[in-house]
């Protein structure tokens, strides 16, 4: 009876000794001694159910001692607890900083992404031209700050080293409508803009760090940037990350009269973003810049038939775009481990109450009420539930950095990620939920069972029989849980082996790949960039090492791709829907031999496909059936100018490529030589390489580095990977979830088995008697085990239905993380249930075996 | 009627009366628990009556708040009993609450007519 001071619980018991041997010593039977004294019990069984604050210290106190005095189950206890709880906090710290935090910068939830609309199929949310934007910015009267930046690599050159580094040009708004300043000097000047004034570079922290040892001295300097020399004007913080992580460098961009001439009205390449003015709402905001994108049409007639329109989005959606759908999933996987850890305990704590059958009778039998019981054994699953909540936390710190480290690219604002007050305060909510969830139907139970025992000696059968059944149903549920969590986890694992089966339709094998981009100011015309390619190729086709070696501007599995729209000779176009528009590729000769690309029919590219010759092109069969079904493409011609057509002849077809993941759908693609470039003096800069190699390709990228460095050597190669690698990353994120989700369900299966051991070994504790008698009358060994797992299997196959039937409702909230599987999938659903209770039955064996060592005769006697 | 006297009585006591009851009779001789609440009984003539469930926890009260002591004193041939005595600060409490439950009583006979006994 803890809820008194052990002294007032002495001098209570005293008091009523005291009062009824006065009273028999007057007189009084035992029993009308008892009825006087009944009003005082009464008194203190009400007085002990109040809430004093001094009771609930020696509640914790208390309950830490009966922690302490069974270090086993407490360990048990709190490792399924913090394991259960660390994952959630886990998961939640992850889905916290990607989908529930606010943005990194103030007032973030003002930020916006303006997206043009040309009022055509597959152009309703493009990036907005120069022109564009500064009408945005000028016209609108909805925000206080409009910015436009656009993602591009820079050749950096810094003590003669070079390197290929991401960047942005942006406008001078971007920094201030972002709310960020630069840790070291400036951020840029609306006069940096201008022509002739913008050769500056604000630095991120990473690349000061990397390539200066952060030296502020930096600042003031100048680099070489594509062959130009820039100052460097300001370094940001680290936490500054935007547009994401990868960004190293910040240039202004030129809005001279070219970019925002009428021509370059059509050429979409900036992201605009825009900061609502403090009162501002969306809705507005939208309708302040439809009436600017009303005049478009009016304006210029030629670039907007269609007309224009545009669709605002805040920024964050923009970021966490659709990262929410498996992250969610992931966190009902975890809750589902949770529950079924709930389940466990909860299991444990009725198995241990029934040990403690004798001090709950005794408590009761001094007059603890049922609820003031209660309370006390729910202070118990509490305290230990926030001890697991506290080591949960724990290892959620720690296991998050192995996620964050595991993550794909795909998560966003992983950099964010982190134990913060919120993680704290979820966690807290979740072990207190948790330890009020698991304890209270044992607390309710044992203390029912506990009035129960003070009325009669031995009331072990209803107890244990109350036990027993609660527990089955408890077991039940864990099997059912566990197997949706497996069966969930057999989808993805079913999934990733179908795409990984997958052909992406060339060798991806011994294949490395690269991208370089040759700078305007060196490689000024295009006779100077196809020289380079000639000597490089040359030189590589030399080494022994080099199978083969091509390149191209969008390489498969590079997440790099564009269409362009085209003309058919001899298609009307009445109406601008009419325009073909379809993937492009620019591509050197020998492109589909070296990559391994199946040529269906005519020819492929050589080195004779030059300007002098008549322009060819190549489409894949996706593209020819697509324009010529059940004809032969061959020999029909397409043009990019609808003016003055230049004719490219159709020379060849080759097979379809899986060109932005194995899960992608064929796409038609058109293929032009390099060597005929689409326009006058145009030169596709950034190329990607692809160097079929002998042996190791990893090992290839020293030659080819020490090749290119021969050539010129101010030319960086960056993303530097095997095909091999690209197409592992790509699979990263359905890694990721398909992992996770298979860790949680071994972990769920993990502990169901621990439930399905512990309820079987408990009865046959419980029935030791029983088996011994049986065992005396002559049962055999294996007709025990029989025995024994026949009633785990009962439960187990109860739950395995159960299980299966949720399965059914829930798994389709996964359609979108499943590939060539049904959400249904019959082999999963066969064969993980088989799995399960294959687990499940060497969980009931290992207690049947021990039930059949019972001897009779000890059985016997101890009753 | 006894009983709504009685019920009045128990709030009351609750209030404070109980502590002041407790700290008179601590104030000559230490004593225990059931020897109170007998004497409580025996001298209010069977009105003021103490149930266990609250004489003990007040006592504990008392003790924690400094104005009681009480320790488990052995005597040959009896179970330990816990003796409560008066501390110096309890002997200022108990000197101060009686004045103020003397106006208190004065003040109430004053409006009501009954005679102060």
């Amino acid at each position: 009876m803890p809820e008194w001071p052990r002294d007032v619980r002495e001098e209570v018991r005293q008091h009523l000794d005291d009062q009824y041997q006065e009273l028999r010593a007057a007189g009084s039977s035992h029993d009308e001694a008892m009825r006087a004294l009944e009003e005082d019990l009464a008194a203190v069984r009400a007085e002990t159910t109040r809430l004093h604050p001094e009771f609930i210290a020696a509640d914790l106190r208390y309950a830490f001692r009966t922690l302490r005095k069974n270090p086993g189950f407490t360990a048990v206890v709190l490792l399924t607890l913090a394991l259960g709880i660390g994952a959630n906090a886990a998961i939640f710290s992850v889905v916290n900083a990607v989908l529930l935090r606010q943005l990194p910068f103030p007032d973030a939830h003002r930020l916006m992404v303006i997206w043009g609309d040309l009022r055509r199929p597959g152009v309703s949310e493009i990036p907005a031209s120069a022109g564009e934007y500064v009408d945005y910015r000028d016209r609108n009267h909805a925000f206080e700050h409009v910015a436009a930046y656009d993602t591009v690599g820079f050749n950096l050159t810094s003590h003669d080293e070079p390197e290929r580094v991401e960047g942005v040009v942006v406008t001078a708004s971007f920094f201030p409508l972002l709310g960020a300043s630069a840790h070291v000097g400036r951020t840029f000047l609306a006069s940096e803009e201008q022509p002739g004034r913008a050769d500056v570079v604000i630095l991120s922290d990473a690349l000061w760090t990397r390539r200066f040892g952060a030296n502020p001295a930096i600042v003031g300097q100048s680099l070489l940037v594509d062959g130009r020399q820039v100052r460097v004007i300001g370094v940001m913080p680290a936490s500054f990350q935007f547009p994401d992580r990868t960004i190293d460098v910040w240039k202004p961009i030129v809005l001279d009269a070219d970019a925002l001439s009428a021509n370059n009205r059509g050429s979409h390449g900036y992201t605009v973003l825009a900061r609502l003015r403090a009162g501002v709402s969306r809705a507005q905001a939208l309708a302040d810049l439809s009436a600017i994108t009303a005049t478009f049409k009016g304006e210029y007639p030629d670039n907007y038939r269609n007309g224009f329109g545009v669709t605002l989005r805040p920024l964050r959606d923009e970021i966490v775009g659709d990262a929410g759908g498996p992250l969610l999933v992931l966190l009902g996987a975890v809750a589902l481990v949770l529950l079924i850890a709930c389940a466990n305990v909860a299991n444990l704590l009725m198995a241990r109450a029934a040990a403690r059958r004798k001090e709950i009778a005794v408590r009761t039998a001094l007059g603890a009420s049922r609820r003031r019981l209660v309370q006390q054994l729910m202070t118990e699953s509490v305290l230990v539930s926030l001890i697991g909540g506290v080591i949960g936390l724990v290892l959620a710190a720690w296991g998050v950095d192995l996620l964050v480290a595991a993550a794909p690219d795909s998560i966003p604002r992983l950099q964010e990620v982190g134990v913060d007050q919120r993680v704290v305060l979820f966690t807290a909510i979740v072990s207190l939920a948790t330890g009020l969830l698991f304890g209270l139907v044992p607390a309710l139970r044992s203390s029912r069972a506990a009035l129960n025992d003070a009325l009669k000696e031995g009331g072990r059968a209803s107890d244990g029989a109350m036990h027993a059944r609660a527990g089955r149903l408890l077991v039940v549920s864990e099997v059912a849980l566990s197997l949706v969590l497996l069966i969930a986890a057999g989808l993805l694992i079913h999934s990733f082996a179908r795409l990984q089966d997958v052909a992406p339709g060339f060798d991806s094998s011994r294949l490395l790949t690269f991208r370089l981009s040759l700078p305007e100011s060196r490689y000024t015309t295009f006779q100077k960039g196809d020289a380079f390619f000639d000597e490089l190729f040359a030189s590589l086709r030399r080494n022994q090492e080099v199978r083969a070696v091509a390149a191209i501007n969008a390489l498969p599995f590079s997440g790099l791709g564009g269409s362009r729209t085209f003309h058919i000779e001899g298609r009307e176009e009445k109406r601008p829907e009419d325009q073909t528009e379809e993937q492009l590729r620019i591509v050197t000769d020998g492109y589909f031999s070296a990559m391994q690309i199946p040529i269906i029919s005519g020819r492929e590219f050589t080195d004779r496909d030059s300007l002098s010759r008549p322009r060819a092109a190549i489409v894949n069969d996706a593209l020819a059936r697509k324009h010529w079904p059940n004809q032969n493409p061959i020999g029909k011609r397409v043009s990019f100018t609808t003016d003055d057509p230049r004719w490219y002849e159709i020379v060849g077809i080759v097979g379809n490529i899986k060109h932005r993941g194995l899960d992608a759908r064929d796409r038609p693609e058109l293929y032009v030589p390099y060597r005929q470039p689409l326009f006058d003096g145009w030169t596709v800069r950034p190329m990607y390489l692809a160097v079929r190699t002998a042996s190791d390709p990893a090992a290839a990228a020293a030659v080819v580095r020490r090749e290119i460095s021969r050539i010129d050597r101010d030319q960086p190669i960056s993303d530097v990977r095997t095909m091999d690698e690209r197409i592992g990353r790509s699979l990263s994120g359905r890694r990721f979830n398909m992992v996770l989700l298979a860790l949680f369900a071994a972990l769920a299966l993990t502990l169901a088995a621990v439930g399905v051991y512990g309820i079987i070994a408990y009865s046959v504790t419980e029935r030791e008697h029983e088996i011994g008698v049986r065992l005396a009358l002559g049962a055999q060994r294996r007709d025990v085990i029989a025995m024994v797992i026949g009633q785990g299997m009962t439960m187990i196959v109860m739950g395995t239905i159960a299980g299966l039937a949720a399965s059914l409702m829930l798994t389709s909230v996964m359609r979108n993380l499943l590939f060539g599987v049904s959400a249904v999938d019959p082999a999963t659903f066969v064969a993980i249930p088989f799995l399960l209770i294959a687990v499940a039955l060497v969980a009931c064996y290992v207690p049947a075996r021990r039930a059949t060592r019972v001897d009779p005769l000890q059985a016997l006697r101890s009753e | 009627m006894q009983y709504v006297k009685s019920r009045m009585l128990d709030r009351e006591l609750k209030k404070g009366s109980a502590e002041l009851l407790i700290l008179s009779l601590l104030e000559d001789q230490p004593r225990h628990g059931y020897d109170l609440s007998k004497l409580i009984e025996a001298r209010s003539g069977g009105v003021l009556k103490f149930r266990v469930a609250s004489l003990y926890p007040l006592l504990y009260r008392l003790e924690k708040r400094g104005w009681i002591v009480g320790r488990w004193i052995e005597k040959a041939g009896q179970r330990r009993r816990r003796y409560y005595r008066l501390t110096p600060v309890g002997a200022n409490v108990l000197a101060s609450q009686r004045d103020t439950w003397r106006e208190f009583v004065l003040a109430i006979s004053r409006v009501t007519g009954v005679e102060h006994a």
